[in-house]
């Protein structure tokens, strides 16, 4: 998807002529910002590692590397993180296949679709409350309904359960995407040929979403590798993970250098993975769509049969999802979910009333993050797919960086960076915005990239050619056409400022709070009724906000413009 | 064109906001504050503060660790005026750190030693014992009375059934490590190998002193240790729990207040001390339910709770020798323990 060898063989023809001041202006701003908010904290974070009273020295890394529950949590965050990627990778697969090769009516592919999205926008640890509840050794699964005595709910398994469904809709969007760009006419070929439904799955389908797979798993190895909370709940006391260890040694202990270099060890396999998924698996995408391809055929990869039970399985774990979330509303009207079961609106009422600053923070940081990151996306998209310049490859590697990094180390490197002169800016929500914004406008990024791979340049010839200036047809014809990646930017930064939370804990502060850290907080203080009412009203939000983006969206549909929950995968 | 001017004026507007918000709270009618005392509590004493004073406390809610630790990485630019509640060994540790200015409110002639710093560097505003907490209907499965020594708890039947706090985030997880040291005669090597024991039978090390407290009380796990004011409210909840203390006796804490070393509204900060530390505040703890032994002698204890209290041997932290030692108890439990 991502630059394409047109481009650069033309750019090398241009490359370093300052022809065009505007360029070269907005190239620097660019820049400028770049080297503020994602090479200074990253550079930061590794001189605090790498520096003992001013020289560089490897002591403290050697120091923690010594202490054996840190060299225990990284290897148990490497094997979660390839747990989870293996896991949510075949159960993202398996919902795929099922949605695109399944021949499902429409209501079947909207339920799952629905069943898929909710985890994707909640706030992190909702699976991991409705898993405790479901779970423990009273919980309404292990012990009301199976009767189990003494289940124990914390540990790698319940970890890796809820990891798993929280994640593994990355997959199936990564996945979904590339099934359904698979022509059913190659299977078609491959089964006049006489091949059976299995041996064109095993020959032909698999073989064909290799690459997509690789990707998946990456995809959700490094979102295991970046989330705290989870394991902060679940893990119970047997199982330390890198990044929780790393939050509580900030939060906790206030040790920041033990802090940046635990988040250095977490970003020596972030980084492996950036590069393998950036140098290799995009450069391994099979292409079967070849111009207008024949009569669309009958989809025949799967038996009825087959397709049935395919169904029922998707079903089955949907319906698992979804009274995730019917139990977290219902922990939110009652009492107290296991002992009190009385319907009440109290929860909610101290949601509008001691959390109105938390939702007011959140909607404000969202709202003008989401415009900055919108525009920040479709502006260094522009730049990098349409424009060449000298350090174009450079600027498009760096704006992927705070993305592709797990969100502990950004927000410890914020915190690092902007806590003393020459940019103090911890304490407001400049420091929470850019963070949303330098992290997620990349998706805004991404997308436009693509969008503008699909123009066909002489779109803008004609216009050019028909006696328009530059300045109109930017506005006439390029503008409508990268719309979508303006809404795709917004909308990957609205939802993520409305539920993420590993880099902003550490940037909230007594001024400026966020939603997920009051939940969290709510949580630990065992107000678990707030914290489910607070998660609601968050699903609420974000599901609303989505819809609205999505329907317009909609309004722009062309070619290569991405659905809503497309641009939600990685 | 006119719709991208539009929309660039909002974001102009916006920014400004946002600036301005943060920058300019100055008014001499607010108090902001960390409170370490969950918001249920500190609400209700805060807005009680503000009926009497007519100032308006701004607050944000962290662990005590988490607290302390914002408070000396903002040594240079304090956020806040005042650290509320929470045990005193975070506020030993803070003296050290030079993030508190003294200041003795009218109380601190009466306060006992134990609730006071003698310079004044913090003051005491309630008293907090430990307890253990169990559920009763898990003690009856397995045929056991609540535990009366620190050895019950080593029992195998509680094998991964315990919930305690961590000792990163939690003040009353070092209010425990150090009982646990006074048990032993401040002898660490046996204090260590007591709590590498009690391990085993630990479920999980919640990241707040109280997060164990509903789990018992559903029974998701059998019990743990807690402070009083945790175990009780999990009781008025109505859950079957049962309160008890070791027979050698378990640590109490004091709650404190301090003045946060350059704080930008000293003057209402002090108001909220002087109130804190006094009766004016101390006697609405029954009205809240809020189960905190006071500390100033002029205030009653609460007959349920002393009622509750009544025999047990509790003693209270060397404050001073909990302080010095903090930071490495906590390093050698992460180390000797966890691993």
């Amino acid at each position: 998807m991502s630059g394409n060898a047109a481009t650069a063989s033309l750019s090398a023809k241009h490359a370093g002529k300052l022809r065009d001041p505007a360029l070269f202006l907005s190239v620097a701003v660019i820049w400028v910002f770049l080297a503020v908010f994602i090479l200074f904290p990253l550079v930061k974070i590794l001189i605090l590692t790498f520096e003992k009273d001013g020289q560089p020295s490897l002591a403290a890394l050697l120091e923690i590397l010594s202490r054996k529950s840190h060299y225990t949590a990284f290897w148990n965050s490497l094997l979660l993180g390839g747990l989870v990627g293996v896991a949510g990778t075949v159960l993202g697969f398996f919902f795929a296949f099922t949605a695109v090769r399944a021949n499902l009516p429409k209501r079947w592919t909207a339920f799952l679709d629905l069943a898929i999205i909710l985890p994707l926008i909640s706030p992190p640890f909702t699976t991991a409350i409705a898993m405790i509840f479901s779970f423990g050794p009273r919980g309404l699964i292990t012990y009301e309904l199976l009767g189990m005595r003494g289940f124990n709910a914390y540990g790698l398994h319940t970890t890796l359960f809820a990891e798993t469904v929280t994640y593994f809709p990355i997959a199936y969007l990564t996945l979904k995407a590339i099934l359904a760009g698979i022509d059913p006419n190659v299977e078609d070929m491959a089964f006049s040929l006489g091949a059976s439904r299995w041996r064109v799955f095993r020959t032909v389908t698999l073989p064909l979403t290799v690459p997509g797979l690789a990707n998946s798993f990456l995809l959700l190895f490094a979102a295991s590798l970046a989330d705290f909370a989870t394991p902060l709940i679940l893990a119970g006391n047997s199982f330390p993970v890198l990044p929780t260890d790393a939050y509580l040694q900030i939060t906790g202990l206030f040790d920041l250098k033990g802090g940046a270099v635990l988040s250095f060890v977490l970003l020596v396999p972030a980084f492996v993975v950036f590069v393998l998924q950036r140098f290799w698996v995009s450069r391994k995408t099979y292409v079967t769509i070849t111009g207008k391809s024949g009569a669309q055929t009958e989809i025949k990869s799967v038996s009825p049969v087959v397709s049935r039970l395919l169904l029922a399985i998707c079903i089955l774990l949907s319906l698992l999802i979804v009274y995730f979330y019917v139990l977290l509303f219902y922990a939110s009207i009652v009492m107290a979910l296991g002992a009190n079961h009385n319907l009440t609106l109290k929860h909610y009422r101290v949601v509008f009333t001691e959390g109105v600053k938390a939702i007011q923070d959140t909607l404000l940081i969202a709202g003008v993050g989401m415009f900055l990151g919108g525009v920040y996306g479709v502006v260094v998209g522009y730049l990098v797919g349409k424009k060449r310049f000298v350090s174009r490859a450079a600027m498009e590697v760096v704006s992927m960086v705070n993305y592709s990094l797990p969100g502990t180390i950004v927000g410890i490197a914020y915190l690092i960076a902007f806590n003393s002169p020459p940019l103090v800016i911890t304490g407001t929500a400049a420091i929470i915005i850019a963070a949303y914004v330098f992290r997620y406008g990349a998706t805004g990024i991404r997308t436009t990239v693509a969008i503008l791979q699909q123009i066909d340049p002489s779109i803008e010839e004609a216009s050019h050619s028909l006696g328009a200036g530059t300045v109109t047809t930017f506005r006439r014809i390029t503008i409508p056409l990268i719309l979508p990646g303006l809404f795709a930017g917004l909308g990957v930064v609205f939802i993520r400022s409305m539920t993420a939370i590993s880099a902003t804990i550490f940037l909230v502060s007594i001024h400026w709070t966020l939603i997920t850290v009051r939940i969290l907080e709510k949580m630990t203080e065992l107000e678990l009724g707030v914290a489910a009412a607070f998660s609601v009203l968050v699903v609420a939000v974000v599901l609303a906000g989505t819809s609205g983006i999505g329907l317009t969206l909609r309004r722009f549909r062309q070619p290569g413009a991405p659905s809503m929950s497309s641009i939600l995968g990685g | 064109m006119a719709k991208c001017q539009k929309w660039s004026r909002m974001f102009a507007v916006a920014i400004l906001l946002i600036l301005t918000a943060s920058g300019g709270s100055a008014a001499d009618k607010t108090l902001n504050a960390y409170s370490i005392w969950p918001e249920n509590w500190a609400r209700p004493m805060f807005e009680e503060f503000e009926k009497a004073t007519g100032i308006k406390v701004n607050f944000v809610r962290f662990s005590s660790g988490e607290a302390l630790a914002r408070v000396i990485a903002e040594k240079n630019n304090p956020q806040v005026d005042v650290l509320f509640g929470g045990p005193v060994e975070t506020f030993s540790a803070g003296i050290k750190e030079g993030v508190f200015e003294p200041y003795k409110p009218p109380a601190f002639k009466v306060l006992e030693p134990r609730f006071k710093d003698p310079q004044g560097y913090w003051v005491g505003i309630a008293d907090d014992p430990l307890v253990f907490m169990t559920n009763k209907k898990f003690l009856s499965e397995n045929k056991l009375s609540a535990p009366a020594s620190w050895n019950d708890l080593l029992d195998p039947a509680y094998k991964g059934m315990l919930q305690m706090a961590d000792a990163r985030t939690s003040g009353t997880a070092v209010t425990r490590i150090f009982s646990i040291l006074e048990v032993f005669g401040r002898d660490e090597a046996k204090a260590l190998n007591y709590m590498k024991k009690l391990r085993a039978n630990v479920q999980v090390y919640t990241k707040s002193g109280g997060g164990g407290t509903i789990p018992v009380g559903l029974g998701q796990a059998g019990g743990g240790i807690f402070f009083i004011v945790d175990a009780l409210k999990t009781q008025q909840e109505g859950y079957d729990v049962v309160v008890s203390f070791p027979k050698e006796g378990i640590g109490t804490a004091t709650e404190a207040i301090a003045l946060i070393k350059g704080a930008k509204n000293p003057d209402t900060a002090k108001k909220m001390i002087d109130w804190a530390s006094s009766p004016a505040m101390q006697s609405l703890f029954a009205k809240y339910k809020i189960n905190f032994p006071p500390a100033h002698p002029e205030v009653q204890i609460e007959p349920g709770l002393a009622a509750v209290m009544k025999g047990a041997k509790i003693f209270p932290i060397d404050s001073a020798w909990a302080g010095d030692n903090r930071k490495r108890m906590v390093d050698l439990w992460v180390q000797k323990v966890l691993e």
